[in-house]
């Protein structure tokens, strides 16, 4: 067994071991916000209601919230099905809610990456009723410490979400 | 014609959703466990109804960071959304009281999912839900249209539950199990049908809208919501859900969402801000889903559970039911053609049973020789060759013509006979009914006034669909037109007997009527009943002969008719006291004395007197009892007298009246007893007195007419009335 060969063992080790390390360090910090959506006063079924973080060219980077728990339906909040959910399927354990009708409000709460706040992002809202519309930017804003504490007002289904920190 | 308009619309409507009914029962049984399930779970530790909306709003401001919402379900359970100390967003179930949390929901099972998806939309989405929708629509109208053919069938509303008619296993129990799971169905189907309308925006808006005027009042916000009047006013019991107030701000309300109505209450002051009833279609929408899912009851998840797999069972039957109907409408054999025919048998069948007898009877025709064309009433016709007319027709309901037989009246003043034709008339009937065979009846008058037409029997009617009476009938047909006929044996249902060893205790000497006691007992004491049957095969045939049987002191008593061609009756007149011999008990119950019974009255003729014998032995209550018996004279009555008079010595037989057909001029039958006793016999009819009837086939005829004529005359009621409280009990060959 040469020199080198143990060099190598060595290094690689340490590598897994740093990677490890920042994986673990970097479980992301989150910062909750209440969020209450109000849903205009349309016909028909609740509607679904997806709010995800995109980075600064439009990408999806995760989902925050899905109001709507008949996975039937997700296909039809075309966006986020074609470039997040439809090919990723991830987890949406714990934050899947029934839906409300027109009308309606929704309150509930969303865990913001801390990291992710005032670095650039964008906080997309989409909407969209059984056999109706669908809204692919129904409300769309920088994620800011700013904007998070304003009422915005929504283009579709939405007619307004009202966001405050939570009380730590 | 109404009656087929129904008939066709309930068939038409249940092949269109058959599939799609099949799929939705299957699942509905599925997902009917689902709210049981959930009930059973221990989320609810107190009664709702004692505890204040403050109470809980307390314990959870001290349990909770922050709550959202919290919402009553159908099983009474707290379903809160609350974020706790350490941050976490939860959703959860909460005691009423404490706050504390009792459990998590659980996600829907695959299983339950699955089900509900393909039960709502076929995994089609909208087109799977609007076909659900106009399905469940269509099976309103087949529940309702098969709820008219019931009450048709069974001869009104206030016949609905009396017994139904003997008849194959499908027909009987579509009609016994749908005027059950009729109602159950069509909540069920219009339930759905409303859920589907409501998805679709048939109906008017169900939603609430709340008008907030903008209120300038700030309150002291130092006001914790558990001290507000108006939450220690409200009970959970009336609670839907409360939303609770998104900021601090006055301007943000709780939302409170009551049984019938919906408010909104500053958070601060506890003034009701807004004020709004829940209009009908919500609470109808809530109402259906609660009815259609059986969310929160566990027994009406179980009537559902049933209904859904009665539903199973009413499209098997029904389609039973369907195949035998048309197999039975169109003649598919080979027939002959009608104008080379000399026998002619026309049915009249509702349900198809009828063609059964046709058929036997056109074999034993066939049999004998002649040439037989079986057709329906309702494609009578000209006949060319035609000698015998047979008809062989059920009544349907109200006395009204069966399906098939509806046009004959109508055909036969269009096509009138060339020649004279003899015919006979046997109606299928059930006793319970009030119009017993009336429409053969009414068949026998029309011919009876044609001038073409000629009667061969009088009309000879069959309850129950007898075939004893039918083959009595054949045989009475047979001699009156001279015609060797031989039915064949209708197939029997299979019947669980009991085999014993008989030691002859005793014999008597045959008398002028060939007529002989016999006295037997068993070798094991098996459990038997007068009114039972008692067996015997004869090595030469190998068939079994019935007998009526008295159970005399434990022993089984006979008194048999010794026919010298026979094959049974001579050996067993052969029979001396202490021989052995092998027979078979069947029980016979609906010829048993009730257990609970005032009166009794005894009606036969012949050996038929039998069974009485050790019914008034067994009397040991002393109902007044008395028998009303037929014979050729007092000697026929002496092989009997000695059972009799010491029944009647010790008050177990209390009245004795006897008509002698071979002793005075005028034949006197036991039916003209009856008349004669017409008055006394309709009052011990009206107190509820069981009239059991055992003789001859002719005699029992007879006799019910008798019946029939009194009940009419003297209580202005149909005798019908009397059989279906099961005051009529026959046991006739």
């Amino acid at each position: 067994m040469n020199k080198s060969y143990m060099n190598r063992l060595l290094k690689g080790t340490l590598t897994i071991f740093s990677l490890a390390l920042l994986a673990f360090s970097q479980a992301p910090e989150t910062v909750n916000y209440k969020c209450m959506i109000q849903l205009t006063n349309y016909e028909g079924e609740g509607a679904y209601v997806v709010v995800s973080i995109l980075d600064g060219d439009g990408t999806y980077q995760e989902t925050l919230y899905v109001q709507g728990d008949d996975a039937e339906w997700y296909r039809d909040i075309e966006q986020w099905w074609k470039n997040l959910y439809g090919v990723r399927r991830p987890e949406l354990d714990g934050i899947v809610g029934e839906t409300v009708a027109g009308g309606q409000r929704k309150m509930t709460v969303l865990k913001i990456p801390a990291d992710k706040i005032d670095a650039g992002y964008q906080l997309r809202f989409e909407s969209a009723v059984e056999d109706q519309e669908y809204y692919a930017q129904d409300i769309q804003f920088p994620l800011t410490t700013e904007n998070l504490k304003q009422k915005m007002e929504g283009a579709g289904f939405i007619r307004y979400i009202r966001m405050i920190p939570q009380a730590q | 014609m109404t009656i087929s308009i129904w008939r066709y619309s309930h068939l038409a409507l249940a092949l269109i959703s058959g599939l799609f009914l099949v799929l939705a029962s299957l699942t509905g049984i599925v997902l009917a466990f689902e709210p049981m399930q959930s009930a059973v779970k221990p989320y609810q530790p107190k009664n709702l109804a004692e505890v204040s909306l403050a109470t809980t709003l307390k314990a959870l401001e001290v349990e909770y960071d922050e709550v959202l919402t919290l919402e009553v379900d159908a099983n009474g359970f707290l379903l809160a959304n609350v974020v706790t100390f350490s941050g976490d967003s939860n959703q959860i179930y909460v005691h009423p009281v404490t706050g504390k949390q009792l459990g998590v929901p659980e996600v829907q099972h695959p299983i339950f999912k699955f089900a509900t998806n393909l039960h709502r939309s076929l995994f089609l989405k909208s087109v799977g839900r609007f076909f659900v929708g106009v399905v469940s629509f269509l099976l309103c109208f087949i529940a309702i249209t098969g709820l008219f053919l019931i009450v048709k069938r069974q001869g009104g509303w206030h016949k609905l539950f009396s017994k139904v008619q003997k008849d194959y296993l499908e027909l009987r129990y579509h009609v016994v199990l749908g005027r059950w799971f009729l109602i159950p169905i069509i909540i069920i189907a219009a339930s759905g049908a409303y859920l589907s309308a409501e998805r679709f925006s048939l109906l008017p808006n169900a939603r609430l809208t709340h008008d907030i005027t903008v209120s300038t009042e700030d309150g002291d916000m130092g006001t914790k919501p558990y001290e507000l009047d108006i939450f220690k006013q409200v009970f959970l019991n009336e609670v839907r859900s409360v939303s609770f107030p998104f900021s601090d701000f006055p301007e943000d309300h709780f939302e409170i969402a009551l049984a019938d109505k919906e408010l909104l209450v500053h958070q601060y002051t506890g003034r009701i801000v807004s004020e709004q009833p829940y209009p009908f279609t919500f609470l109808a929408n809530e109402f259906s889903l609660a009815l259609h899912t059986g969310k929160g009851s566990i027994v009406w998840s179980l009537v559902l559970l049933l209904a859904s797999m009665a539903l199973l069972f009413f499209i098997y039957s029904g389609l039973v039911m369907w195949r035998r109907r048309v197999r039975n409408g169109k003649v598919a054999r080979i027939q002959n053609h009608k104008d080379d025919c000399s026998h002619i048998i026309l049915v009249g069948s509702e349900t198809g049973t009828t063609y059964a007898f046709a058929e036997c009877l056109e074999q034993a025709l066939t049999h004998a020789g002649k040439t037989v064309f079986v057709s329906q009433l309702n494609d009578y016709t000209s006949y060319a060759k035609a000698e015998q007319l047979i008809v062989l027709t059920a009544t349907y309901g109200d006395g009204e013509a069966p399906t098939n037989a509806r046009h004959f009246a109508q055909l036969l003043k269009t096509n009138p006979p060339h020649h004279n034709i003899h015919y006979s008339i046997v109606g299928f009937g059930s006793l319970r009914y009030p119009n017993y065979c009336k429409f053969a009846a009414e068949l026998d008058n029309m011919l009876q006034a044609h001038p073409k037409f000629e009667p061969v029997l009088p009309l000879y009617k069959v309850n129950n669909q007898s075939t004893e009476a039918f083959q009595d009938w054949s045989r009475k047909w047979a001699v009156a037109t001279n015609t060797a006929l031989v039915l064949p044996v209708f197939k029997q249902k299979k019947v669980s007997l009991t085999s014993v060893n008989l030691r002859v205790v005793s014999i008597t000497d045959i008398n002028l009527d060939d007529t002989f006691i016999l006295r037997l007992r068993p070798s094991k004491t098996p459990k038997f009943c007068s009114g039972d049957l008692c067996g015997f095969t004869p090595k030469e045939d190998g068939m079994m002969r019935w007998y009526s049987l008295a159970k005399y002191q434990g022993d089984i008593l006979l008194s048999i008719k010794k026919h010298q061609k026979g094959k049974c009756s001579p050996f067993l007149s052969s029979l001396k006291p202490g021989d052995m011999v092998q027979g078979n008990i069947k029980k016979n119950p609906h010829f048993h004395v009730p257990k609970k019974v005032s009166e009794l009255v005894c009606i036969g003729n012949g050996t038929g007197i039998a069974p009485f014998l050790g019914m008034f032995d067994e009397n040991q209550k002393n109902i007044p009892a008395s028998l009303y018996w037929g014979g050729r004279n007092e000697e026929s009555l002496a092989l009997y007298a000695p059972y009799l008079s010491a029944s009647q010595a010790s008050g177990k037989l209390v009245h004795l009246r006897t008509g002698f057909s071979r002793v005075a001029t005028t034949k006197t039958y036991v039916q003209h007893v009856l008349l004669q006793d017409a008055e006394p016999l309709a009052k011990k009819l009206e107190s509820g007195a069981v009239f059991l009837i055992c003789g001859s086939l002719t005699m029992q005829n007879e006799v019910l007419d008798v019946l029939e004529d009194i009940s009419q005359r003297q209580l202005q009621q149909p005798l019908s009335e009397f059989e279906q409280r099961g005051q009529l009990k026959m046991d006739c060959y």
